[in-house]
């Protein structure tokens, strides 16, 4: 960077300071540097593709040669687009060249993310095909509607109830595990195993730990019902117990993401300087006082990152509601599961995108927390 | 500090250098002008020409076996006697691939059991219409029926080709041990009824019902809902009902609801109870007809069911059907598939031509896995060797000529929001709330109507 500097400092020194052409020339030239690459890359992204959907080549080969013009092309433009500022008078080369460089994060971010949310916001204000305006009525819906409020209050205790249950789990865990003397990595691993299923997956594994028949239906296959039989009770259709049936979806999540948790809070934990555990053992504190006033407290940023992630994912949630099925008759509906219905099984583009806007605007909350906790790491290095 | 002082030479060299690349950008940038164009040129002159792309691609939400039997009619029939290969691809997340495949422009033909699909899809501007693929519309009107074809119109073009007809209106009893009861098929409601009160008082219980679907739990309630509305109410009045120009909650629509609710809540009457029923699926449903003794002895179900019965029962001695009984008149309730073309090539419009013709059809109709009945009036019930399925295109030719009350699945022709929403879920309300509950879950049905 100062190597940069220093001859754009002296231009500034050497010339009489601009003049409002120049200034206008100058952002002229900023705009069309920062569109230049995206321009030019997207343009032949889209010949090349439009060329190969219709070639016979052999795959590998196009494979091949997609991989080494891609990245030695991006390299290409963004070489050639240095060269082209040079070609600039001096006293516009340090203000345009950096927007060369950061043009294309802005420009991508600008397409695919600033404008579908653009975009979203204006579909949640049309109707069900996205023709006419209906004003708010999508929103009104969104806030009136039974089974939207019952998604609303299910999503909520989804990330209060998981990431609470996930990490006072994962974190009892960690700090169980870390006192074995033999077989911690073992035991940890069976913890992490259901991290490595798909939520797809978990849930079909739990539905039939869940299942249910009726009498005459044949006899229960299922785990849960089968301990009820065995304890002389008559079997339960748990799915259909409203609203309990909430928290047995949930403990598929937690089921999921506890060891996720443990392995995060177990390297936090181990990297506790053991002077500090020792020096207290020494002053007369018990472990359950190491623990509190100790571990906890040092291991705090990594239970915030921890639980950001777990809440972030119950916001989410759509497999397992999907998967276990009939959402709207069990009661069980959350925001993400309620806008797949309405955006694709439905068919109302309005209501789907309003259900969108509200999900992503409960995010923001997560989000700003996320950000602010960085930023105080941040200034205490 | 040190550059600075040397700042002068350095500019210098910078520029010198410059020179020297400015020789080079210029030819870099004719050649990337240059590749750009040639591809493009490419390009043009290969959209130009007719694109048999050699394959069709049929996307349907039928169950896998069904599709299997497809695939088998469609290597038999088609495959290999033309220059394309016909694939049929089972989705059980039919509704969201459609739509993610449409919008992605790799969809040539889908199979929609709801006419109100079909009109949706034709708004959605990704359906390709019949008129446009230069079908004559006359000669499909004298195969399928103008009412059938009409249920896929939009704004004055045909979208859909009806595929396949089935009955909805049949009840299905364990033949055998129905005799030896000494059991007599009922012809009216009220004679219904006297049997499921015989029934009970012989110590069995009468009916077998199941609504859980998955996504789409609560269907074949409404299928209940429509059978009595046609048997009382009459077409008319069903039809005013699906157009919604009568409410929802209309007296007519109440009375149905009653007289449903007067078989799955009379005590004894359903198996399980009918809060249990929105947790059986609804295949699992018939299966304890066939226990012995049989769990129970009655079940309301269309056509395609028999794929679930289990596989060494035989139809006829096992397990036998009758038409769903009069109340106010005779009701025929029938639902179907329409095929929808997303792309207009010319193989498509072969594979849609051929696999509607009378030979295929008639081949499908003697294909042991299959329970389809052809939609096309040329295929006679000797096309079909199973005496069930022979038996219920007997009924539906009748019914599609006019006698008697008929009318195609009315939840499959309402606004997504309720055919495939809330007329579900609220009947699934219904059973789990009683008979009280009507009123307000009619109401709610009512409510959720979208305003047009």
């Amino acid at each position: 960077m100062s190597t940069d500097d220093a001859p754009g400092a002296a231009g500034a020194i050497e010339e009489p300071p601009p003049t409002a052409p120049q200034t206008v020339l100058m952002s002229v030239l900023r705009v069309l540097g920062a569109l230049a690459i995206p321009v030019v890359g997207f343009g032949v992204l889209a010949l090349t593709f439009n060329y190969l959907k219709n070639a016979d080549a052999n795959r590998f080969l196009v494979v091949g040669v997609a991989i080494v013009v891609g990245v030695g092309g991006v390299f290409f433009l963004y070489w050639g687009m240095n060269r082209v500022v040079e070609f600039l008078p001096d006293r516009y080369h340090e203000g345009v060249r950096p927007f060369i460089f950061v043009g294309p994060a802005l420009v991508i971010l600008a397409v695919f993310l600033i404008y579908p949310v653009i975009n979203t916001i204006l579909v949640s204000l049309k109707d069900s095909l996205g023709e006419k305006f209906v004003g708010l009525d999508n929103y009104k819906f969104v806030f009136s509607d039974e089974s939207m409020l019952r998604s609303i209050r299910n999503t909520f205790g989804w990330i209060v109830i998981v990431p609470a249950l996930g990490v006072s789990i994962g974190l009892a865990f960690a700090t169980l595990a870390d006192r074995l003397r033999r077989g911690e990595a073992f035991a940890k691993s069976m913890i992490f195993l259901p991290m490595a299923i798909s939520f797809a997956g978990a849930s079909i594994v739990w539905k039939l730990i869940y299942s249910f028949r009726p009498q005459g239906f044949g006899s229960n296959i299922g785990l849960l019902n089968g301990i009820m039989i065995g304890l002389g009770q008559n079997p339960v259709s748990w799915l259909d117990q409203q609203p309990w049936n909430n928290l047995l979806l949930m403990v598929i999540m937690v089921w999921m993401q506890t060891g996720f948790a443990m392995v995060v809070l177990s390297a936090a934990i181990k990297s506790i300087p053991d002077e500090i555990l020792e020096a207290a053992r020494i002053d007369g504190a018990n472990e359950l006082q190491v623990f509190r006033r100790i571990i906890v407290p040092t291991i705090l940023p990594t239970i915030a990152v921890v639980t950001t992630y777990m809440v972030i994912n119950a916001m989410k949630v759509f497999d397992i509601v999907f998967v276990m099925g009939s959402p709207e008759t069990r009661g069980t509906e959350v925001i993400a599961e309620r806008m797949i219905h309405w955006f694709f099984i439905a068919n109302n583009d309005g209501r789907g995108a309003a259900i969108a806007v509200v999900l992503f605007v409960a995010v923001i909350p997560v989000m700003l927390f996320n950000i602010r906790r960085f930023r105080e790491e941040e200034a205490i290095r | 500090m040190e550059r600075r002082s040397t700042r002068g030479h350095g500019q210098k060299g910078r520029r010198r250098a410059m020179r020297k690349f400015r020789m080079l950008a210029i030819p870099v940038v004719i050649v990337m002008i240059a590749a750009a164009c040639s591809k493009k040129a490419e390009d043009t002159t290969d959209s130009g020409q007719a694109a048999n792309k050699g394959t069709v691609n049929v996307l349907n939400a039928l169950e896998p076996e069904e599709n299997a039997v497809l695939q088998g009619i469609a290597d038999a029939q088609i495959n290999g006697k033309v220059d394309y290969e016909v694939t049929f691809e089972q989705s059980g997340d039919f509704e969201q691939q459609v739509q993610i495949r449409a919008e992605g422009g790799t969809l040539d033909v889908i199979l929609l059991p709801q006419p109100g699909a079909v009109q949706a899809q034709a708004a959605g501007g990704k359906a390709v219409s019949l008129e446009d693929m230069g079908f004559d519309m006359g000669a499909l009107e004298d195969t399928f029926g103008s009412y059938f074809l009409s249920l896929g119109e939009y704004n004055g073009k045909h979208y859909g080709i009806p595929t396949n007809i089935n009955l909805k209106s049949m009840v299905w009893y364990p033949k055998d041990d129905f005799d030896k009861a000494g059991y007599t098929v009922p012809t009216t409601w009220d004679e219904m009824i006297a049997l499921s009160d015989k029934i009970k008082a012989d110590g069995g219980t009468p009916w077998c019902v199941g609504f859980e679907s998955e996504s789409a739990t609560g269907w074949p309630a409404t299928d209940w809902m429509e059978d009595i509305m046609l048997a009382t109410a009459g077409t008319e009045t069903y039809t005013k009902w699906i157009k919604h120009e009568i409410p929802f909650n209309d007296p007519a629509v109440q009375h149905a609801g009653e007289l449903f609710g007067d078989v799955m809540f009379a005590p004894g009457y359903v198996l399980g109870g009918a809060d249990q029923t929105p947790a059986i699926a609804f295949g699992d449903a018939p299966g304890p007809m066939f226990q012995d003794p049989p769990g129970c002895w009655l079940h309301r179900q269309a056509s395609f069911i028999t794929a679930f019965f289990p596989k060494d029962a035989e139809a006829g001695v096992d397990y036998d059907w009758f038409p769903f009984p009069a109340i106010d008149q005779q009701g025929t309730l029938f639902a179907g598939e329409l095929a929808v073309a997303f792309s207009n090539r010319p193989e498509v419009k072969d594979f849609l031509e051929k696999f509607m013709s009378v030979d295929v059809q008639c081949a499908m109709g003697s294909e042991p896995g299959s329970s389809r009945i052809s939609p096309n009036v040329n295929v006679g019930p000797e096309c079909y060797p199973n005496p069930i399925l022979a038996g219920a295109s007997e009924v539906l030719t009748k019914a599609l000529a006019g006698e008697g009350a008929a009318g195609f699945d009315a939840s499959d022709q309402m606004p997504p929001e309720v055919g495939s929403g809330s007329f579900w879920t609220e009947m699934m309300t219904y059973m789990q709330d009683g008979p009280d509950s009507l009123p307000t879950v009619l109401q709610k049905i009512e409510d959720s109507w979208p305003a047009s």
